[in-house]
């Protein structure tokens, strides 16, 4: 009993080491693979701002901004055999009055789009309805790895979100871009965002700015059409 | 001697040794050698000490929150560093697996210290023992003694510590044991011929050593000098 | 083995080696601590809110200096909200304002909505001070026994006897 007790700790000793050693090994291949994610094009295609209710029993009005945007960028070299998934997502940055312009430390900083995109070997976990499922798993049918899905061409996209302001205020705000951002989702190990410098193998990502855009004054009622372009 | 009586696996090298090691103070301090505690008791002032910072930086902790005690705690956790290492040299460098260190009786040809560490190699059932004596007459200075054996010589098949080859062994092996003990020092010289390599005792005499001891209950004292005499006792039998 | 309690600095010794096994694990969880600067370095995530990124039982290391730059849109964090026991890992997604002053909003990458209903009640926005640290690492499934031990009581009674007994009984 004594002996068994003693064995039984010693392999599951040596079992945690083992798998911590391993685990450490596919975290540091990351740095092996080449990160070379570029963009093609990102433009804003319609932009809008309205009045709303942050919610349904709100009395205060909010502007609300909905920025339509095309997006072009490849993203495929972000998927490794360690990539679990990739979150991309883009922002609008606008300063405040006094406050510094974009970059790192915009003022103010908003998601309006963003996307789950999982490598072959997370799909299971996605959650998507069954028909949405089914279709994804056959997307990469046979592949653990797919970087086709790092390719993103998005033509006038809607916004999932509207964005506001604490002070309740957007319409005429100038000085306004949007930014393209990643976030690899690693099996184990360190998550990362693109980085501001070139990192060995990793070159940051280029041209994720749009350009400097001022969002328009408020729609009195919300009309059926707007301007297709910007 | 609860050691004597109990059984241990044979198969599992720490419990030989660690039967073996408790064995040693019992012995020599039975023969009238004044044991020093010294290095247990360093080693129990770093750990405890140790041991109460944790306790502390743990009821500050949970009292007062993270933020407002982070500095203590960063001091706490150096210091815990500092202590631990040190308890670590001390352990490495200090005791060097030591497991007794005793004055020897003035009747034994003057007073020495005799200090005994003991190891063992992964997976070799032998005992190695490194005894240094200071103080002798020659040139003063340290007297270093190796010794190594196989458990084999004390234990018997079924994981029964047997006390008499084994203090045959230490009294044979170091002369200022010898000295305090004449009577198992000559025992060793007896069976052995002088030839350290043979073992003293054959298996089939530990068997009857280990059975005849089952039934002692007695002082370390007694059983250093009469474990043998006990055998009248001896009647109970075990499967070995 | 048992014996060894006859003896008072034997027993002292090894009753030392249990405590020093505790306080070295609770002090190397401190130092973490002071280095990342967060009061619970490392998280076990508890809800499905993160999922496909994270799932129950999943160990995240946090960090919580802003040594770079600040805490910025995108970044996963936990947090606090007064009044909850549970801390909350959530992705930032909108920041108004610079420092300790920013506004921040988080939302969970599978929810549909932003976090605003799990703020304390009238708090529209979290402040730095709320958030224990940023997600900087992860590790799969390892915090799925904190859960099962949680979910089951028994099980740690259970576990600390055995693990007590093992130390107290084993020398070495």
């Amino acid at each position: 009993m004594y002996s068994s007790v003693v064995r039984l700790q010693n392999t599951f000793g040596f079992f945690t080491t083992v798998a911590f050693v391993v685990a450490a090994i596919i975290a540091a291949s990351d740095l092996l693979a080449p990160r070379t994610p570029s963009v093609g094009l990102l433009k804003t295609t319609n932009l809008q701002v309205v009045r709303g209710r942050p919610h349904y029993y709100s009395s205060k009005k909010e502007e609300y901004a909905i920025i339509k945007f095309s997006l072009d960028a490849d993203l495929s070299s972000l998927f490794t055999w360690n990539t679990k998934q990739l979150f991309v997502y883009v922002t609008a940055e606008w300063p405040s009055v006094g406050g510094s312009g974009s970059g790192q430390n915009a003022t103010n900083q908003a998601v309006i789009w963003d996307s789950i995109i999982t490598s072959p070997s997370a799909d299971h976990l996605a959650n998507l309805g069954p028909i949405a499922m089914k279709k994804l798993k056959r997307s990469a049918a046979g592949k653990s790895i797919d970087p086709n899905r790092g390719k993103l061409s998005l033509k006038n996209q809607r916004p999932k979100y509207q964005i506001s302001h604490p002070s309740g205020k957007v319409a005429e705000q100038e000085d306004v871009v949007l930014r393209l951002h990643y976030n690899v989702q690693p099996w184990v190990g360190i998550l990362t965002w693109n980085q501001d410098a070139d990192f060995w193998k990793w070159t940051t990502l280029r041209n994720n700015l749009s350009k400097k855009f001022k969002l328009p004054a408020i729609k009195k009622k919300v009309e059926k059409k707007a301007g297709a372009s910007s | 001697m609860a050691t004597s009586q109990e059984k241990i696996t044979v198969y599992n090298l720490a419990d030989l040794k660690n039967t073996s090691d408790d064995a040693i103070p019992n012995y020599l301090n039975s023969l009238g050698f004044r044991q020093s505690h010294h290095l247990t008791d360093v080693r129990l002032a770093l750990g405890y000490s140790a041991f109460a910072l944790a306790a502390a930086c743990f009821a500050w902790d949970y009292q007062l929150g993270f933020d407002s005690t982070k500095y203590f705690t960063a001091a706490a956790v150096a210091a815990y560093t500092l202590l631990n290492g040190a308890l670590t040299l001390w352990v490495v460098y200090a005791e060097r697996g030591t497991v007794y260190v005793g004055t020897s009786p003035p009747s034994a040809g003057g007073e020495r210290t005799v200090r005994i560490s003991t190891s063992t190699t992964k997976g070799v059932p032998t005992y190695h023992l490194t005894v240094e004596v200071t103080g002798g007459k020659k040139n003063g200075g340290v007297e270093v003694l190796k010794v190594a054996r196989a458990f084999t010589e004390w234990f018997d098949a079924a994981g029964h510590f047997v006390a008499a080859p084994f203090q045959a062994m230490l009294a044979g092996s170091v002369p200022v044991i010898g000295k305090a003990d004449p009577k198992r020092a000559a025992a060793a010289k007896k069976e052995s011929g002088g030839d350290d390599a043979t073992p003293a005792y054959t298996p089939e005499m530990l068997d009857v050593l280990a059975q005849a001891n089952v039934s002692v209950v007695g002082s370390a004292a007694e059983e250093a000098t009469g474990a043998e005499a006990a055998g009248k006792k001896g009647g109970k039998r075990r499967k070995a | 083995m048992l014996s060894s309690l006859q003896n008072p600095r034997q027993a002292a010794a090894q009753l030392m080696n249990f405590g020093l096994i505790l306080s070295t694990a609770f002090m190397m969880w401190k130092g973490l601590s002071v280095i990342s600067d967060s009061p619970s370095p490392i998280v076990v995530v508890l809800s499905g809110s993160m999922e496909p990124a994270f799932q129950r039982g999943d160990l995240l290391l946090l960090w919580n200096r802003n040594l770079v730059s600040e805490t910025n849109v995108g970044e996963i964090v936990v947090y606090n909200v007064k009044g909850k026991d549970i801390p909350i890992v959530h992705r930032v997604v909108r920041k108004f304002g610079l420092g300790p002053d920013a506004k921040l909003l988080t939302k969970g990458d599978n929810n549909a909505a932003d976090d605003t209903e799990l703020y304390a009640r009238g708090q529209d926005y979290l402040a730095r001070q709320d958030i224990v640290g940023s997600v900087v690492g992860y590790i799969p499934f390892v915090g799925y026994v904190t859960i099962m031990l949680s979910e089951h009581p028994w099980m740690k009674t259970a576990m600390l006897g055995i693990m007590g007994l093992v130390v107290v009984l084993q020398r070495e």
